[in-house]
């Protein structure tokens, strides 16, 4: 669960909030599945709002091809 | 090397060997040239150390033996036939043994438009026949890709388009860039060994990109060594390789091809604007959802209550309405609705009287007004 992607928290969410739509939730599972959405929307929200996003070079390896 | 000369009756006189090593020693400080020609009597074998072939000139047959260590020559999977024109980039060399002259080729090129095109279609049709372009190898691109690799040449613009594409769209994107030789004999081992590089620092979405370019700058891009690893690239590959009317065959393995560099970058990244939005919509959604579930189950109840608070009335008057009813049968059944119709009801005793008494019988009458006595006559 912690290594989940963004694209799988986002299809989670989705999921949830399709279901929270159809209604058909008891009192109980609808308090745990609201958790959790709210979970995934606060997770989804910082890596699109906190990452900064990198450009990296990868060392040039002239060795490898000079023969 | 020092060749020395002995003196044989005042002349300075060489062995065939110091001669031909002196030859060798001279020849080999001669440039590395390219030299181009045809090629004819390729002889390859395994067992053998090195390829041989015969360069000749189409002008007057002129010819120039070539020799190239067989690896290189495999590593170079050019396939070449007899009758092809190519370059041979090399320096001239003795065997000082046989005092034989040959050209010892670095590398070689197909030379001419027209050979090269052959050699692309066979190539096309031998990786086709492998099913390497194959529709249902494509695969889809990640949504959101965790980290983006990117095959370039250094020439700054295909790179930039790229990385600006990427940047604009997606701000948070993460950028893996191998820049590499894109064009030349060094390319296509280049970007093979950059796309596995790539792969192995764990990106999972790959995008080759080069400008535009001579059709020989696009070779390398149509090199069976690429075009594998394209194939074989564990994670989707999008090619984004020359103009749109080229199409090299690494576009052909890829799993999406791009017109320009600008369009691959926009198209392994999703538009964060576009993203916000769907995360607040989801959000809105979520209240939403869970609020109209709260209130639904609310209304429930609320009917719950209010039909248990009615419960014992209804229950009450229903009770009292099926007595009404037992009481409207009874009263139906019973004989004092007949009497009221203006029938007696007789008795002698406790006996109800069905036969004629004997006359002078005391009687118990009762009509619908009351009962009476009476006497049999």
């Amino acid at each position: 669960m912690t290594e989940q992607t963004f694209e799988q928290a986002q299809v989670e969410l989705e999921q949830i909030v399709e279901r929270l739509e159809r209604g058909d939730v008891g009192l109980e599972e609808l308090t745990k599945l609201w958790e959790r959405g709210e979970e995934l929307y606060r997770r989804c929200a910082e890596q699109l709002a906190g990452a900064q996003g990198t450009i990296e070079e990868l060392a040039r390896r002239l060795d490898a091809q000079q023969t | 090397m020092k060749v020395e000369a002995t003196e044989v009756e005042g002349r300075k006189v060489y062995s065939v060997r110091a001669f031909n090593q002196g030859i060798a020693g001279y020849i080999e400080k001669l440039p590395t040239v390219w030299v181009e020609g045809e090629v004819t009597e390729l002889r390859r074998q395994d067992r053998w150390a090195s390829v041989f072939l015969t360069l000749k000139d189409p002008e007057d047959g002129a010819c120039l033996a070539v020799q190239m260590p067989r690896g290189q020559f495999d590593g170079l999977r050019l396939e070449l036939q007899n009758g092809e024109r190519v370059h041979v980039y090399g320096r001239p060399e003795v065997y000082a043994q046989r005092g034989d002259f040959h050209l010892r080729a670095l590398t070689i090129e197909r030379y001419g438009l027209g050979a090269h095109l052959a050699a692309l279609e066979r190539l096309k049709q031998k990786l086709a026949a492998e099913g390497l372009f194959a529709a249902a190898r494509k695969r889809a691109l990640p949504r959101i890709p965790a980290l983006i690799g990117l095959v370039t040449g250094n020439d700054a613009a295909a790179k930039r388009d790229v990385l600006s594409a990427i940047t604009t769209r997606f701000p948070p994107a993460h950028v893996l860039v191998a820049e590499t030789y894109v064009q030349g004999p060094r390319a296509a081992p280049a970007i093979a060994t950059a796309i596995a590089d790539l792969c192995a620092r764990g990106v999972d979405v790959l995008i080759l990109a080069r400008g535009g370019g001579s059709f020989e700058d696009l070779l390398p891009f149509s090199d069976e060594r690429v075009v594998r690893a394209v194939a074989e690239c564990p994670v989707p590959v999008v090619s984004a390789v020359g103009h749109e009317q080229d199409t090299p065959l690494c576009d052909l393995a890829a799993d999406v091809r791009a017109s320009t560099p600008s369009v691959a970058g926009r198209l392994v990244v999703p538009d964060l604007a576009e993203l916000r939005a769907w995360l607040d919509r989801a959000h809105a959604g979520l209240g939403r959802g869970a609020r109209r579930i709260v209130e639904r189950h609310g209304e429930r109840l609320a009917t719950a209550h209010d039909r248990l608070r009615r419960a014992p009335l209804l229950a009450l008057e229903r009770r009292r309405a099926r007595l009404d009813t037992t009481r409207g049968r009874l009263l139906a059944l019973s004989p004092r609705a007949t009497l009221e119709r203006g029938y007696a009801i007789v008795r002698s005793g406790d006996a109800l009287v069905r036969e004629p008494p004997a006359p002078g019988t005391p009687l118990a009458v009762e009509v619908a007004g009351g009962p009476f006595g009476a006497r049999s006559e």
